[in-house]
C-alpha cells in the first residue's frame, strides 16, 4: 500500500491540487477496498468452522467420508437431529441450562445492583476494603476452587440439586464493579430529590436508580447470562445424575461415551448454539458491551 | 435536621433543644442506622462472595495441607504436597503445558485483535455485519467449540486436510502429539480473537481526534501514525488485555477435555484438567489438587495484583 500522502500547502497551481485531490481520493477508496478485503477474509475464516459443521450435521456416516465433499447439504438428511432430539437428554440439558442461567440472571441483576448501589451512594464503613477485596478477588475462576467448593456444598447436602449449580456463581463480583460504575454516574440531586419526598433508601433504588440504569441491567444479563451458558467445569463437578445435566456437561458426555458418532456431534454443536445465536441476534449492541464491561475495570 | 423545632406527638408538645450529649447520641444512632440501610443493601451480595468465593479461596490453602479424599477422609501433611508436586506424575507436565498453551494462544489473539480492530474501527459500511461475525466464535462454549474443532481436525475428513489434499499436499495428523497443544492454541485464537477485536475497537474509537487531525497535517503515513501514536496511547489498554487474556489462558480445560481429552499421552493436560483428574480419577489426591489449585491461584492473584498496582501508578503519572 501506498504511503506518499499529498502535503497540504505545497506550491502548486490550482490544477495541479486538484489532480493530487482526485488521485488521494482514488487511494483512499482503494484503501478502503483493502480494508473490505482483509475483513472479509477475517469473517471467512472465522465462520467457516460453523459452515462446515452444520454441513456435517446433513450428511449421514457415509456421505460424511465421501471426498470431495459435498458443500450444499441436498437431499438434507436429518436422522443426525433425529436421533439427537430422540435418543439423548439433549432437551433436558437445555431446559437446564436455560432455566440455571436464567436464575442466576435474576438473582444477580438484583443483588448486584443493590451492592452496587451501596458502595456507590451509601456510607459503609470499609466500603474501599471490600471493593479492593472484590477487586482482587474478581479473577478467581471456579475451576480453581473444586476442591474446597465441592466439599461446601456437599456439607451442606446440596449435591445433585439446582442450588447447587446456581449458588457457587452468585459469588462473582464483576457484576457489582458494573452496577456500582453505572450508578456512580447518576447525579446525587435525584436522590436527593427523592429523599425530600419521603422516599426510603429502597424507594430511592427501586423507583428513581433502578429505572436509570435499565441500560446497565440489560448489558449485565446478557454478561451473566453468557457467561453462564457457557459455563462447565463447576457443572460437571457439582452433578452427576443425569437430570440435572447441563448442556455443556451433556454435550461433553455424548463426546466421551460411546464411540465416535460424528453426525450426532455435529447435530449437537449446532443445536447447542440456536439460543444463544438468538439472543445475539435480538441484542447484539448489549452483547458487544460485553467486551467492554472488562474495561470498566481500570 | 430538624433541631429545636417542636414535635407534636400524643398530645404533648416537648422542644428538641439537644444537649451535646445527647446530640452524639443521636449522631450516632442516625449513622447506625445508615450503616445498617447500607449492610441490607450489600448484604445478600456480600454473604454469596464471602461463602462462595472468600471461604473456598482460603479453604484451597487448608486443604492443600491435606492428605486423602474428600469422601474417606483426610489427615494433615502440611506442606507435604507441596514439596512433593513436582515428582508427583502430570504436576509439572500440566504447568507446562498449561504456560505454552498460554505462549502460543496469546499473541496470536492480541496481535489479531489489534489489527482487526484497526480495520473495523475506521469502516463504515457494513460494520455491523463484520462486528456480528468476528465476535459469534466468542459466545460458542468451549465444549462446543471443541467438537466444531474435531470436524476441523479429523485425519479422513476434517476441513483441514480437505484444503491440503485440495491443495496437492498431504494430509495431516493434526491431534497428534507434536501438534495437539498448538491446535488447542489455535482453537483459542479463533474463539478469543473478536472478544479482544471488540474491545480494541472501543478504545481506538475513543482515542483523541485531535491528535489524528495532526498527525494528518504533518502527513504521517499511516504505519508510523499506528507505531508512535495508537500503539502508545493504547498502552494500558494493551497491558490489560495481556494480563486477562494470560489470566483467561490459564483456566484452559473444556476445550482440551472435548477435542484431545488431554492427549495424545498427557500432551494436553492442563491445570485444571489434572485437578479434576485428581479430585475425580483417585480418592486420595484431594490435596494434590488442592495444592496444584493454589499454585494457579497464587499466578492469578499475583498478575491481578501487578495489573492494579500498575495502573494505579501510571494514571498518576500520565
Amino acid at each position: 500500500m501506498s504511503v506518499v500522502v499529498p502535503r497540504r500547502g505545497a506550491p502548486g497551481a490550482a490544477g495541479a491540487i486538484a489532480a493530487e485531490h482526485a488521485r488521494s481520493r482514488r487511494r483512499r477508496r482503494l484503501r478502503g477496498l483493502g480494508k473490505h478485503a482483509f475483513l472479509i477474509v477475517v469473517t471467512f475464516l472465522l465462520v467457516a468452522p460453523f459452515y462446515y459443521v452444520i454441513l456435517a450435521s446433513f450428511k449421514n456416516s457415509t456421505e460424511i467420508f465421501t471426498y470431495p465433499p459435498k458443500l450444499l447439504p441436498i437431499p438434507p438428511f436429518v436422522g443426525n437431529y433425529q436421533k439427537l432430539l430422540g435418543d439423548t437428554g439433549f432437551l433436558r440439558w437445555m431446559f437446564n441450562t436455560l432455566f440455571v442461567a436464567g436464575t442466576v440472571t435474576l438473582i444477580k441483576v438484583f443483588v448486584d445492583s443493590m451492592a452496587g448501589y451501596a458502595l456507590a451512594k451509601l456510607d459503609l464503613t470499609g466500603k474501599r476494603l471490600i471493593f479492593v477485596l472484590m477487586l482482587i478477588l474478581l479473577m478467581v475462576p471456579l475451576g480453581a476452587l473444586i476442591v474446597p467448593l465441592w466439599a461446601l456444598v456437599s456439607a451442606m447436602g446440596l449435591t445433585n440439586t439446582y442450588l447447587a449449580l446456581i449458588l457457587p456463581p452468585l459469588a462473582n463480583p464483576l457484576g457489582v464493579f458494573l452496577m456500582r460504575q453505572f450508578i456512580l454516574g447518576l447525579p446525587r440531586d435525584l436522590e436527593n430529590a427523592g429523599r425530600l419526598d419521603g422516599l426510603t433508601e429502597f424507594g430511592i433504588y427501586r423507583r428513581i436508580v433502578l429505572p436509570l440504569i435499565k441500560p446497565g441491567l440489560v448489558v449485565l444479563a446478557v454478561i451473566i447470562f453468557t457467561d453462564q451458558f457457557m459455563s462447565f467445569v463447576w457443572p460437571l463437578i457439582a452433578t452427576s445424575s443425569d437430570n440435572l445435566q447441563v448442556l455443556t456437561v451433556g454435550v461433553a458426555a455424548l463426546r466421551s461415551h460411546g464411540g465416535a458418532d460424528y453426525g450426532l456431534w455435529s447435530a449437537a454443536a449446532v443445536m447447542s448454539l440456536v439460543p444463544i445465536a438468538v439472543f445475539f441476534f435480538v441484542l447484539q449492541r448489549q452483547f458487544l458491551a460485553r467486551s467492554l464491561a472488562g474495561a470498566l475495570k481500570q | 435536621m430538624a433541631l429545636g423545632t417542636e414535635i407534636a406527638g400524643g398530645g404533648r408538645t416537648r422542644s428538641m433543644r439537644l444537649s451535646p450529649d445527647q446530640h452524639r447520641r443521636l449522631r450516632r444512632q442516625a449513622r447506625i442506622r445508615r450503616e445498617l440501610t447500607a449492610w441490607m443493601f450489600l448484604g445478600p451480595m456480600f454473604l454469596f462472595f464471602v461463602v462462595f468465593l472468600v471461604v473456598p479461596v482460603v479453604g484451597t490453602v487448608w486443604w492443600s495441607t491435606q492428605s486423602g479424599g474428600i469422601v474417606s477422609g483426610t489427615k494433615s501433611v502440611g506442606l507435604q504436597n507441596f514439596q512433593r508436586l513436582p515428582e508427583l506424575v502430570g504436576a509439572t507436565n500440566a504447568i507446562q503445558n498449561t504456560l505454552t498453551f498460554a505462549l502460543l494462544s496469546i499473541p496470536p489473539i492480541l496481535i489479531g485483535a489489534l489489527a482487526i480492530a484497526l480495520v473495523l474501527a475506521r469502516i463504515g459500511r457494513g460494520a455491523a455485519v463484520y462486528r456480528f461475525f468476528v465476535y459469534f466464535p466468542v459466545l460458542v462454549p468451549g465444549v462446543v467449540a471443541g467438537l466444531i474443532w474435531l470436524f476441523l481436525t479429523n485425519v479422513d475428513f476434517g476441513l483441514f486436510n480437505e484444503v491440503l489434499r485440495f491443495l496437492g499436499l498431504q494430509p495431516v495428523t493434526w491431534l497428534g502429539g507434536g501438534s495437539a497443544l498448538g491446535v488447542l492454541a489455535a482453537l483459542d485464537v479463533w474463539r478469543n480473537v473478536g472478544y479482544w477485536a471488540i474491545f480494541f475497537v472501543a478504545a481506538i474509537i475513543g482515542l483523541p481526534e485531535e491528535l489524528y487531525q495532526a498527525a494528518d497535517l504533518d502527513g504521517a503515513p499511516p504505519v508510523k501514525r499506528f507505531w508512535y501514536l495508537t500503539l502508545p496511547l493504547l498502552r494500558r489498554i494493551l497491558f490489560f488485555a495481556i494480563v486477562v487474556s494470560t489470566i483467561w489462558g490459564l483456566q484452559v480445560f473444556d476445550t482440551a477435555l472435548v477435542l484431545t481429552n488431554g492427549g495424545p499421552g498427557t500432551s494436553t493436560t492442563t491445570i485444571i484438567f489434572r485437578v479434576w483428574q485428581y479430585v475425580f480419577g483417585s480418592n486420595d489426591k484431594v490435596g494434590f489438587a488442592a495444592a496444584i489449585s493454589l499454585v494457579l491461584i497464587v499466578a492469578i492473584l499475583t498478575l491481578t495484583l501487578t495489573q492494579m498496582r500498575l495502573l494505579r501508578s501510571r494514571r498518576g503519572g500520565d
